[in-house]
């Protein structure tokens, strides 16, 4: 573990002297500084791996079905807008040369802690069971799964 | 440390009830949590005052446990912090002084009142995650860290509230109730862990624990004035956390004090068989380590070095938050420290990439959710209609678009050019990190761009929510400790 500590320091003003730059972001600068801009256009430049026309705006109605979510018209019209301008926004990360860079899938962690692959038997069982919205005898209880046509 | 606080205003609204003959309880009972530094010794902590009252016989656990009670009664109709509080705090404080009275021993949490953020699993107490579809949903386990808790004889006094499965920064997007800021009720305590903050400000609970995907510790003790410490990824069992974004979830703690944060996470640290992500180190005894004031030198932290992050005092942070971290760095260098400013080239790059990185790993772990094996179900005719209408009517609507936009990112042919792309971010977020570290022991900033702002003033603007996370995000994503408290006092 590492022994060296990230120490933040939180804001001390009272509230009331406070003015919120809502309409402020950070902008897809590849300087330092924290420049604030709403909009940011996706990028002209891809990498070799990404094809910028194959980058379509988000069909939020395709996705939720993707996702299993059901959202009425007005969910869509209104989590559309909103989806639209962040993904517009997560554009800014494709003005960012990392053609050398290695991906990092978490933070750096030691190996070989996985325990033996064996099972179990949970005592609590009849807890889990309590929680189970449709049950029948062993049985988790579901509607007759139909395959679309 | 540094000591600052915002002037009370509501909280003095909100007076702790005092409890005849209780001398743990009075020192609960100073009129604000202002902590002067100065009359510090040896360092103040409620664990260690609840430990030595309990032992010496000032007072029993019960009447600890009561007082904390009234004080939830008395505040939670403006506060709100709380989803639920537990029926068995009483009859768990009677276990502990039987246990004294009969001279047995009690674990190092005897009696020490603790909130539990909602996400956090407590076998047979209800656990929802502040989301509907898991509404009066009790778990058959407790998460390792609650485990760890009662075994050591903490006590769990209920569930606080939180943005819904810890997707939020003002405690707003809660599918039951908002917390309100203890010190102004108009203000949000900040979040997702905002009740845990929040409890802990308005001494309904002595610590908390909460969950730190992207601050959800740090900013949230930011608004509230308390100490928020975010361990390093694996420190602490994520078993039992409900996972959000798998590779930067951690549990976190509150306190009042430094020494009782600490001392919350030393109870709950270490490997666990149920979380391969756990790390095997030995877990530091903190307490053993605590220094006595008077028996510091002028300069108690001579030779520390200090790297000022220079990108969190730029453009768009509030000026009464960069005058409040100067400051801050002048104390520093005062008790000996050398400070100097340090670049990390890739910060601003850590906010997208953190929102690609956190949508996609929800994306993925709330397809758990299904309405079938737990939840609320909403009865169907198909078996993929049952799961559209659960999740649909089951979500929030911050949540979905977490959802939906992490699906997005996650498809096929738009993978690459997001979520790879932000794992190579985040690998250069790392390297800075490294960098930096190389010359200094630790880094500074503010917690936040902001003090606490107006319920409902970023509520329908997802990208000016967002921004509030860019102090933050980036320790998240290099999995590095973190440990927020308030700066020098400088509005009196």
């Amino acid at each position: 573990m590492a022994t060296r500590a990230l120490l933040a320091v939180l804001s001390a003003s009272p509230p009331r002297m406070i003015r919120i730059k809502v309409s402020t972001f950070p902008s897809s600068s590849s300087s330092s500084s924290i420049k604030f801009q709403r909009h940011i256009t996706i990028a002209r430049s891809f990498s070799s791996d990404t094809n910028p026309s194959v980058l379509q705006p988000p069909d939020v109605s395709r996705l939720a079905e993707t996702a299993r979510i059901s959202l009425t018209p007005s969910e869509i019209e209104e989590c559309g807008a909103k989806i639209r301008q962040v993904i517009d926004w997560f554009g800014q990360l494709q003005q960012v040369d990392v053609s050398s860079v290695e991906p990092a899938i978490r933070a750096e962690m030691e190996g070989g802690n996985l325990r033996e692959d064996a099972p179990e038997t949970f005592e609590n069982r009849e807890s889990i069971r309590a929680s189970i919205p449709s049950f029948d005898e062993v049985y988790l209880k579901v509607p007759k799964v139909l395959n679309k046509e | 440390m540094l000591s600052t606080l915002q002037p009370p205003r509501s909280l003095t609204l909100l007076p702790f009830r005092r409890l005849h003959g209780s001398k743990t309880i009075a020192s609960l009972a100073s009129s604000s949590p202002t902590l002067d530094a100065s009359s510090v010794s040896p360092p103040q902590s409620q664990i260690l005052t609840t430990r030595r009252s309990l032992l010496s016989g000032e007072t029993t656990a019960s009447e600890i446990a009561k007082s904390y009670l009234s004080r939830i009664r008395l505040t939670e109709p403006q506060l709100k912090c709380f989803l639920h509080v537990s029926e068995n705090v009483l009859k768990e404080a009677q276990e502990i002084d039987q246990r004294i009275s009969r001279g047995e021993e009690v674990g190092p949490l005897a009696g020490v009142v603790i909130g539990v953020k909602d996400n956090i699993c407590t076998e047979g107490m209800p656990s929802t995650a502040a989301s509907r579809i898991l509404e009066h949903y009790r778990p058959p386990f407790d998460a390792t860290a609650v485990k760890k808790i009662k075994e050591m004889g903490g006590i769990v006094v209920g569930k606080t509230n939180m943005d819904e499965f810890g997707m939020g920064s003002t405690t707003e997007a809660s599918a039951f109730q908002v917390t309100a800021n203890p010190w102004d009720l108009t203000r949000v305590p900040g979040g997702s862990s905002g009740g845990s903050a929040a409890a802990v400000a308005a001494k309904q609970c002595m610590v908390s624990l909460g969950s730190d995907t992207g601050g959800s510790v740090r900013q949230p003790a930011s608004f509230c004035g308390v100490v928020g410490l975010k361990p390093t990824y694996g420190r602490v069992s994520r078993f039992g956390l409900m996972a959000y974004a798998s590779s930067l979830d951690v549990i976190g703690c509150f306190g009042s004090t430094v020494a009782d944060a600490g001392m919350l996470l030393h109870a709950v640290s270490g490997y666990d068989r149920f979380d391969s992500t756990s790390s095997k180190q030995d877990v530091p005894e903190f307490e053993s380590q605590f220094l006595s004031m008077d028996s510091f030198e002028s300069k108690p932290l001579k030779g520390l070095r200090v790297g000022l992050i220079r990108e969190t005092l730029e453009e768009g942070v509030d000026s009464g938050v960069r005058s409040a971290t100067q400051e801050a760095a002048s104390h520093l260098e005062a008790l000996g420290c050398l400070v100097t400013e340090v670049s990390l080239p890739s910060f601003s790059l850590g906010l997208p990439a953190y929102y690609v990185i956190a949508s996609s790993e929800s994306s993925s772990n709330l397809s758990r959710y299904d309405g079938v094996r737990y939840g609320n179900q909403v009865m169907a005719d198909e078996l993929n209609k049952l799961y559209d209408c659960s999740r649909g009517q089951g979500f929030g609507g911050e949540v979905k678009m977490r959802i939906l936009m992490g699906t997005y990112a996650l498809s096929a042919g738009y993978y690459d050019a997001y979520y790879k792309r932000a794992q190579q971010v985040r690998t250069l977020i790392r390297k800075d990190f490294k960098a930096a570290l190389d010359h200094n022991d630790i880094l500074i900033s503010p917690a936040a761009p902001s003090a606490a702002y107006k319920i409902g003033e970023k509520k329908d603007d997802p990208l000016a929510m967002y921004a509030g996370d860019i102090m933050t995000v980036n320790v998240n994503l290099a999995g590095l400790p973190a440990i927020v408290r308030r700066s020098i006092n400088q509005t009196n």
